[in-house]
C-alpha cells in the first residue's frame, strides 16, 4: 500500500452526477438526528389474529444524534449487537430508520437515497458480497459500471487502487481463490472505486496481517488528510486501532450512544486516575516503605535483584507524583524508570456496559 | 448523468457479468444445447405418428412438430418473462451480493430489470435453437411475418413480466413459496396450448377447467404467434389475441408496480431486503 499518493485528487470529475455538496470544511459530512430503529415483527397483526406467538420487535437504535465532520475519522465502538451495523446500514441507505433522519453531505438517506449512495463507500466484512467465479478485476469493473464509470476510467481507477492496496498480483485471480486478507482489501478497493467523500469502514483490518493492517491504517489516515478529505466512519473491535486513528469515538450500547468524545477525553471523563510505576535504585524495600508508606495509601512495593519497583494510583493534577519523586531523592534513591498507565477505551467501554 | 442515461451502461454491466459467470460453466451451456437438440429430435419422431393428420378444427396443428417447436420456443421465452425478475432478486440474495449491488447508486427496479437481462439473452438464444434445429435438421417451415410474431412475443413477455414483478414482490416479502411461479409454471404448459390444442381441454375436461386457459396471457401470445408463423395470417386476423394482451398489460402494469413499491418499502422497513 502506498498511502502517500492521494487516492482521489480529481474526485468530482470522475463521477457521473450528483457531485458532492461542499458543506464547508467545518460542516458535518454525516448528520444524524434523533435516529431510532425498531425492526418490526413481520406480519405481526396476522400472527396476533391467528393467536400465534410472536417475538417482540427489536429496538436496534434509540434516539441517536451526532455529526461527523468533513475529514474526520470517527470511531464507533460497542459490543456485538449494540447497533453499529444497523447505524452503518442506515447511513448507507440499506435500512430505513423508524424515526429520525440521516443526512450525508446534505442529502437525506431516505428521500435522496441514490444521491447518498454516490457519496458513500462501504467496506464490510462480508465475504459473500463479491462474485466468487469472477476475477478481482472483473468484480471491480462490474461495480464501477454500476457507479456509472466508463470502462477506460474504471480500468485506470482500478489499476491505481490495486497498486495502492497491493492487489496487482491477484488481479486475474478469481475472488474465490483469494486469501481472506486480500478479500478484505478488495472490499476496501471497491468502497474507494467511486472516490466517495464519505467512507464507512467496518473492521477494515480484521483479517489482515500486522504489516498489512499497519499500512491500511496509514492509508485511512492519508484519505482523511488529503484534499479534499474523505470523512470516515470507522467501526472496529480493535480498540487500540480506534484510539490510534479516530479523532472522536462514540460508544454505543444497546442501541444508545452513551458517550462521544476524543479517546483521551473519554478515558479521563470515565476516570482521571492513573497508575504510576517507578523503578528505583539505591533504596531497599524496607527503606522505600518507610519513606513513602506514611504518605501513600495502596502503595505496592516489590523488591527486584538490584532495584525496587513501586506503584501507586494518582489523579491527574494531584501532587502525589511530585511528592514521591522528592521523597525518593531525599532518601538517596535514584529513579531509573517511570511509567504511567491510564484507563484504556476497553475500560471505558466496560464501565458503560456495567452501567446498563 | 441521470439514472435513465446510465441505464444502458448498467444493463450492459449485468449482462457482461452474467455472461462471464455463464461461460465459467461451459459444460452447462454445451449440455443445454445438446438437450434442445435431443428434445427436437424426439418430437420429430413423435410427430411422425400424426402424418396425414387433417382435422380442420386444428389448423395450427397440421404439422405437429412445427406447433410443438413454436410452443416450446415461446414457452421458454414466456417462462423467462415471469420468472427471471423474481429469480434475479432471489439469486442476488442467496449469493449475498444484493447488498453490495444496492450500495451503488442504482435503484431496486433497475437491479431487477438489469439482472434479468442476461436471462432474456439466453432465452432468445435457446428459443431460436428450437426453431433453428427444426428448420435445419427436420425441414420445418415457418411462414408469415416474423416482425408481427416478434410484436406478439414482446407484448406477451411484457404481460408476463408484470406477473414477474408481482412474483418478485412476493419473493421480497415472503422469500419463498411464490404462488405466481407455481400457477404460471404448471399452468402455462398445461393450459396454454404448448403441446396440444386448447380446444381439447373443453372437449375432455369441460368448460370450467378449460376457462383457465382463457386467463393465461401465454394462451393468447402463443395463439397469435402460431397464427402468424404457422398459418401466415396478417395483423387484421390476429386482433383478438392482440387486443386481449393489450388490455391485460394495461391492467397488470400499474397494479404490479404499485405492489412492488409497497414490497420494497416493507423490506427496507423490516431490514429484510438481503435475507432469503
Amino acid at each position: 500500500m502506498q498511502p502517500s499518493v492521494p487516492l482521489n485528487p480529481h474526485r468530482d470529475s470522475a463521477l457521473p452526477s450528483n457531485a458532492p455538496i461542499d458543506t464547508g470544511s467545518a460542516g458535518p459530512a454525516i448528520s444524524i438526528r434523533q435516529l431510532s430503529k425498531t425492526y418490526p415483527v413481520p406480519f405481526a397483526r396476522l400472527k396476533a389474529l391467528l393467536r400465534r406467538k410472536t417475538k417482540a420487535p427489536v429496538e436496534a437504535l434509540r434516539d441517536v444524534s451526532f455529526d461527523v465532520f468533513r475529514g474526520e475519522i470517527f470511531g464507533l465502538i460497542g459490543r456485538n449487537g449494540a447497533g453499529k451495523t444497523t447505524l452503518t446500514k442506515i447511513v448507507a441507505t440499506l435500512v430505513q430508520p423508524t424515526v429520525g433522519t440521516v443526512a450525508v453531505n446534505g442529502f437525506d438517506s431516505v428521500r435522496d437515497d441514490e444521491k447518498v449512495r454516490m457519496q458513500v463507500g462501504l467496506s464490510g466484512a462480508e465475504e459473500r458480497s463479491f462474485y466468487w467465479r469472477l476475477t478481482s478485476e472483473q468484480n471491480l469493473i462490474f461495480f464501477a459500471r454500476l457507479y456509472g464509470l466508463g470502462d477506460r476510467l474504471a480500468k485506470q481507477r482500478i489499476a491505481t487502487l490495486f497498486a495502492q492496496l497491493e492487489l496487482e498480483e491477484v488481479r486475474r485471480k478469481r475472488f474465490g481463490e483469494l486469501s481472506t486478507g486480500n478479500k478484505q482489501r478488495l472490499a476496501v478497493a471497491r468502497a474507494l472505486l467511486p472516490n466517495p467523500p464519505v467512507l464507512l469502514l467496518d473492521e477494515p483490518t480484521r483479517s489482515l496481517d500486522p504489516l498489512a493492517a499497519s499500512r491500511m491504517r496509514e492509508l485511512i489516515k492519508t484519505l482523511a488528510r488529503q484534499d479534499p478529505p474523505v470523512t470516515i466512519l470507522f467501526t472496529s473491535h480493535n480498540l487500540a486501532e480506534v484510539e490510534t486513528l479516530c479523532s472522536r469515538v462514540a460508544i454505543i450500547s444497546a442501541g444508545e450512544i452513551r458517550a462521544i468524545d476524543s479517546p483521551t477525553n473519554l478515558r479521563s471523563i470515565n476516570s482521571d486516575a492513573e497508575v504510576v510505576r517507578l523503578t528505583i535504585t539505591g533504596l531497599s524495600l524496607e527503606r522505600v516503605e518507610a519513606i513513602l508508606n506514611p504518605h501513600f495509601d495502596q502503595l505496592q512495593v516489590v523488591a527486584g535483584e538490584t532495584v525496587t519497583h513501586i506503584s501507586f494510583t494518582r489523579r491527574s493534577g494531584d501532587d502525589r507524583l511530585d511528592e514521591a519523586i522528592r521523597k525518593i531523592h531525599e532518601g538517596g534513591g535514584t529513579i531509573q524508570r517511570a511509567e504511567s498507565e491510564r484507563p484504556t477505551l476497553l475500560d471505558v467501554l466496560e464501565s458503560y456496559e456495567a452501567q446498563k | 448523468m441521470n439514472s435513465l442515461k446510465l441505464l444502458p451502461r448498467r444493463i450492459y454491466a449485468f449482462v457482461v457479468r452474467d455472461f462471464r459467470l455463464f461461460v465459467s460453466y461451459r459444460m452447462q451451456f454445451f449440455l443445454r444445447v445438446v438437450s434442445i437438440l435431443g428434445v427436437v429430435t424426439t418430437l420429430f419422431f413423435i410427430s411422425k405418428i400424426f402424418v396425414g393428420f387433417t382435422d380442420a378444427r386444428f389448423s395450427q396443428w397440421r404439422d405437429p412438430l412445427a406447433a410443438w417447436l413454436t410452443g416450446l420456443a415461446v414457452l421458454n421465452y414466456f417462462m423467462t418473462g415471469f420468472s427471471s425478475l423474481a429469480n434475479a432478486i432471489r439469486q442476488e440474495q442467496m449469493q449475498g451480493t444484493l447488498e453490495s449491488v444496492l450500495l451503488t447508486p442504482i435503484n431496486l427496479p433497475t437491479v431487477i430489470v438489469a439482472s434479468s437481462a442476461w436471462d432474456f439473452v439466453q432465452a432468445t438464444l435457446f428459443s431460436f435453437l428450437y426453431l433453428f434445429f427444426g428448420w435445419f435438421f427436420f425441414n420445418v417451415h415457418y411462414a408469415g411475418s416474423f416482425m408481427l410474431a416478434l410484436v406478439f412475443l414482446i407484448l406477451t413477455t411484457l404481460v408476463l413480466a408484470c406477473l414477474g414483478i408481482l412474483s418478485a414482490s412476493f419473493a421480497m416479502v415472503f422469500k419463498r413459496g411464490d404462488p405466481f411461479g407455481i400457477f404460471l409454471g404448471t399452468g402455462s404448459a398445461l393450459f396454454s396450448g404448448v403441446f396440444f390444442p386448447t380446444q381439447l381441454l373443453t372437449e375432455y375436461a369441460g368448460p370450467r377447467l378449460s376457462s383457465v386457459s382463457k386467463v393465461l396471457p401465454s394462451t393468447y401470445g402463443l395463439d397469435g404467434i402460431r397464427r402468424v408463423l404457422l398459418e401466415g395470417r396478417g395483423f387484421a386476423e390476429v386482433t383478438e389475441p392482440f387486443v386481449t394482451l393489450i388490455i391485460m398489460l394495461g391492467a397488470l402494469l400499474p397494479f404490479s408496480l404499485w405492489v412492488f413499491g409497497r414490497a420494497v418499502r416493507r423490506a427496507k422497513r423490516e431490514g429484510s431486503l438481503i435475507q432469503y
